[in-house]
């Protein structure tokens, strides 16, 4: 094998300001405003009068290296060899002359990419590994992301809606992808606790350890088995247990689906930001197109499309008709799983007699 | 103190607590800045070097330890 | 290359108009084993409706603790491509801003070592390079270091701090996202590599209350920029948006949460005592309206998410701090914050978590923050509240 060069350790990040294109260096700082001009496309302009075009396009998050070299050659060809990605895996391509915008348009549609996300529309989801990395995913991420936004295309390329819908994934109830503030959310559930095969935790499990795995200290010994039991009413389905030992298998194909949450925010635009809170409790997990989630995500997005006044996002638009309407006029289904029993439940019962019929 | 005599008695602590409990660095910090009486930051540099060298590793296990490496 | 796998249920997530990961998958298969074994494993967890990944194996790199997270496939045997699978996280530069030149670098170092499949950007904010072999890992971070990249925080460590582009193309920001938060991650180098918190600990910083980074969501610190002072109104710019059909009553003055606009069509004025700076008309009125001149941060602690306790988002605990370089005040505050949690919290506790267990006024005591009504929604409601000895008259 060849030479290694020399490691460098706690050397940080490259500083930011080598990538900016010369437009941004020369108007840190000193932007005026910005106009939308298009589904995925924007103007900003500086106190100079300088402007800057951007132009937004949607990338599946899990990139190939050869895909990456393809936006750069794009980059390259249009934007001086700069480029950008966004918090929610979008890309961004940015000129300095309006010349140059439709030139770069052109160069991403013939190269397939999608040009959309900017304004009252659905940008790209935010998502989780599932399948492709990881071992508590109770569904895939990608592949939910792929099935949902082939079905609500429009919606970010030109249809508008009363204001941003932020779309998020979590396989698992881990959620890394921070799907609890989000418009509308999907997360991968279990529905049943882990199976514990005795035989096999003997020689394959640490049973400290794997009792120090559980978060909420369901796991106890069993010293008759030289194995572990666990109390059922404490355990949440995390899969953390797992992790630590592959004997206590939780993935249940039959029962393992998908939950989605609605109606959270993270600005602080109009109203406070908001968790999201449970809209369905379980829909199967039927890849590689998930019809059902798709179809209820589409049903709430509709609801939401007729029902919500111009700015309104999903939250606001279902704190002001109230969830039992919102129940009503989406027709899903109240259960038990609904009511919470959680930490912080007393806070959502209603501690009123007003409500609608 | 010397480093090298510290970087002894730091070894030998994750040593002994090896399979009895896991050692976070803050308690490797903790304990042998109080038992020496050294300040935090020299303990922090032994163990450093400790780690530079390969002799102790980090492990991660529901949170993040000190440990000595496993045997080939 | 053909392909190595039959792969009926994933083809299917090649048609639509969105783009595909399936794609992508089959690209980097092209030329990597990582990625063939990878389409066979994960289309038998579309058949099987079953995870194939398990965690195990102790990997990094030496003298570091984070960056590097070990991955394993539980049927090595049927997939050996992807027996070891470890994702590497690289520190991306602040915004998210590259030129061609080094991100074909990165492409380049993990077509050599790696599966050439990344993630553009894990949640956290790093570059995710997906699937590669313990034994690359050495060789992989020299090549990267030697070409000025580091790796980011993972484990009981400062995690990998991101950011809005604020400054850089946004109109808005309050204060220097990207500069705060380059200089947070290069102060903080030794409590991102060498874990030795409780737990992780993660900062996000936002130019202004929108919040494009999630910072209130997803943070144990959120930094996000605010002023103090008048909005700026160009009245006749106020004016060009009403003749351009806006309808400002009903969507500026009406959905303002605090009913402090009035606006009779020819002036629009603010009671900027009433403002709680939400961002809603200055965001529908960009050209017209501009926060005010006097800029910092309001600085947030304590969100999580609801594993094991419920879902924290971060509160206020300073409600206005000056953000210039060198960041003195906030580094401070956050040390201070540190020695607290490093003293009582125990094993996988966040600083959320530990300010609700011991509460939030040993919290402030402690670190030294004076009450105000700006960290909380209200008051207590009950009585049971206690006294120090230097309150009591003796
Ligand atoms: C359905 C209920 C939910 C579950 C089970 C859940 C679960 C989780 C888990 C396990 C994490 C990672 C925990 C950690 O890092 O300590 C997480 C992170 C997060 N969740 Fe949720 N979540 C839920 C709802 C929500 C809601 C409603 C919001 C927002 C309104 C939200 C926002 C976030 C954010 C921002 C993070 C990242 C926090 C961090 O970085 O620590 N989650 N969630
Ligand atoms: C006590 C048991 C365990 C618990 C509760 C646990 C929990 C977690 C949590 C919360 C994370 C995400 C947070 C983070 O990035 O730090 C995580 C990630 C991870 N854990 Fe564990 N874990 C446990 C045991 C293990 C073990 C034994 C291994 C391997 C030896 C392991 C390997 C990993 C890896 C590789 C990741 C990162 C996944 C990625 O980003 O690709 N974990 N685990
Ligand atoms: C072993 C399975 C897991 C895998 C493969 C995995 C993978 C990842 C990856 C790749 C990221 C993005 C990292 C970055 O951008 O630097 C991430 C972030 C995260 N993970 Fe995990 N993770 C795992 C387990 C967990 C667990 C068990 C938890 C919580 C208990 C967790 C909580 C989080 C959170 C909160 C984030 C950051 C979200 C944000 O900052 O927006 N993860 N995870
Ligand atoms: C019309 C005025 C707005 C402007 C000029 C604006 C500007 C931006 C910019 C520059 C980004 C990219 C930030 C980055 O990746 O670092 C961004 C992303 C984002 N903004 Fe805004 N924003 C606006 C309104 C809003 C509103 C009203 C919301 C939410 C209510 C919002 C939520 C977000 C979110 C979630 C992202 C991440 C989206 C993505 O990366 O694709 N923005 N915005
Ligand atoms: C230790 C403190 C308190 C004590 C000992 C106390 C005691 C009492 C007593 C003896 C009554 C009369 C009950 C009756 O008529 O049967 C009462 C009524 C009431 N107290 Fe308190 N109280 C306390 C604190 C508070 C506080 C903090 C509030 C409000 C924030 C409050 C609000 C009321 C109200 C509204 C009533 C009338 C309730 C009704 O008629 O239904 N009290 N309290
Ligand atoms: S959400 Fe759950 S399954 Fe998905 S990547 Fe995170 S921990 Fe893994
Ligand atoms: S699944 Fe989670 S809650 Fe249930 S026993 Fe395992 S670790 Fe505990
Ligand atoms: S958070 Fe505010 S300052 Fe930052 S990009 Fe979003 S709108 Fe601009
Ligand atoms: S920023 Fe919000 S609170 Fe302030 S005037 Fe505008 S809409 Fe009203």
């Amino acid at each position: 094998m060849s030479e290694l060069p020399q490691r460098q350790t706690d050397i940080g990040p490259p500083h930011y300001e080598q990538f900016l294109p010369p437009v941004i260096q020369k108007n840190y700082g000193q932007w005026k405003y910005h106009e939308q001009l298009g589904p995925g496309h924007m103007v900003h302009v500086a106190e100079s009068g300088d402007k800057i075009w951007t132009v937004r396009v949607a990338s599946p998050r899990l990139l190939s290296t050869d895909t990456i070299k393809d936006m750069c050659d794009i980059a390259d060809a249009h934007c001086d060899g700069h480029l950008r990605f966004t918090t929610r895996n979008n890309v961004e391509f940015m000129v300095d002359a309006e010349s140059k915008v439709e030139p770069l348009m052109k160069a991403l549609t013939d190269k397939d990419f999608l040009i959309g996300g900017i304004g009252p529309r659905i940008s790209n989801v935010v998502h989780t590994q599932g399948w492709v990395h990881c071992h508590s995913a109770a569904t895939d991420a990608s592949g939910l992301v792929k099935a949902l936004m082939d079905d609500l295309g429009d919606y970010f390329t030109t249809k508008t809606l009363p204001n941003k819908v932020r779309l998020a994934v979590a396989c698992c109830v881990n959620m890394c992808g921070a799907v609890h503030c989000s418009d509308i959310a999907l997360v991968g559930v279990h529905k049943t606790p882990p199976r514990i095969e005795h035989d096999r935790i003997k020689n394959m499990c640490e049973i400290p350890s794997t009792i120090a795995s559980c978060p909420t200290s369901a796991i106890s010994p069993d010293p008759q088995k030289k194995s572990v039991k666990i109390k059922l009413e404490k355990c949440m389905y995390c899969g953390n247990c797992y992790s630590v030992c592959p004997a206590m298998p939780i993935a249940d194909p039959k029962n393992d689906g998908i939950a989605i949450v609605i109606g959270g925010k993270v600005s602080n635009l109009r109203s406070n930001p908001k968790f999201s809170k449970l809209a369905i409790p379980w829909l199967p997990n039927t890849p590689p197109r998930w019809n059902e989630t798709v179809a209820a995500v589409r049903k709430i997005l509709e609801t939401y499309e007729s029902g919500a006044r111009k700015h309104e996002r999903v939250g606001e638009w279902v704190d002001r008709i109230g969830w039992e309407k919102f129940f009503k006029i989406t027709g899903l289904e109240f259960t038990l799983q609904h009511v919470d029993d959680f930490t912080f439940a007393r806070e959502t019962w209603r501690m009123a007699a007003t409500f609608k019929w | 103190m010397e480093k090298e005599e510290l970087k002894k008695i730091i070894y030998q602590l994750v040593e002994k607590s090896t399979g009895k409990k896991k050692l976070k660095q803050s308690d490797i910090l903790k304990k042998v800045a109080a038992d020496q009486g050294l300040e935090k930051s020299e303990v922090k540099a032994a163990l450093r070097e400790l780690m530079d060298a390969g002799e102790l590793i980090f492990t991660y296990f529901g949170g993040s330890f000190v440990e000595i490496p496993p045997k080939e | 290359m053909s392909m190595k796998h039959q792969t009926p249920l994933l083809d299917e997530l090649e048609k639509g108009t969105f783009p595909s990961f399936v794609k992508e998958i089959k690209r980097a298969a092209e030329h990597s084993d990582y990625a063939q074994d990878l389409l066979g494993l994960l289309e038998l967890s579309y058949k099987e409706k079953v995870t194939h990944w398990k965690h195990g194996g102790i990997v990094g790199v030496r003298g570091y603790g984070a960056g590097v997270i070990g991955r394993y496939s539980d049927i090595p045997d049927q997939f050996p491509g992807v027996a070891h699978f470890h994702t590497v996280r690289v520190n991306q530069p602040s915004g998210f801003f590259y030129t061609t030149k080094a991100l074909r670098e990165i492409c380049e170092v993990w077509d050599k070592y790696g599966s050439g499949l990344t993630n553009m950007h894990g949640s956290t904010g790093d570059i995710i390079l997906l699937g590669t072999k313990t034994e690359n890992l050495e060789p992989i971070f020299a090549e990267l270091s030697s070409k000025g990249w580091d790796l980011g925080g993972s484990g009981s460590a400062v995690r990998t701090p991101s950011c809005c582009l604020g400054a850089a193309r946004c109109e808005w920001a309050n204060i220097d996202s990207m500069s705060i938060t380059n200089e947070i991650t290069q102060h903080y180098q030794d409590e991102m590599h060498r874990p030795a918190f409780p737990y992780k600990f993660k900062f996000k910083v936002a130019g202004c209350a929108v919040d494009c980074i999630a910072s209130i969501a997803r943070a144990d610190m959120s930094i996000i920029g605010t002023w103090k002072g008048d909005i700026r109104i160009d009245q006749g710019e106020v004016k060009n948006y009403a003749q351009n059909g806006m309808d400002i009553q009903k969507e500026i003055v009406d959905m303002c949460p605090t009913e402090c606009i009035s606006w009779d069509g020819s002036e629009f004025k603010i009671d900027n005592d009433d403002c709680n700076r939400c961002m809603h008309c200055i965001a529908k009125m960009t050209k017209a309206l501009r926060p005010g001149t006097e800029k910092g941060a309001t600085i947030l602690l304590g969100s999580k998410a609801p594993i094991v306790t419920g879902a924290l988002m971060s509160w206020v605990i300073v409600p206005f701090m000056k953000m210039e370089p060198p960041y003195t005040e906030l580094f401070e505050l956050v040390d201070k914050i540190w020695e607290w949690w490093d003293e009582y919290g125990k094993n996988r506790e966040r600083i959320g978590e530990l300010i609700e267990r011991l509460s939030f006024t040993t919290f402030l005591k402690e670190v030294g923050l004076e009450p105000q009504p700006a960290m909380v929604k209200e008051p207590r409601r009950d009585p049971f509240f206690f006294w120090s000895e230097e309150d009591i008259e003796k």
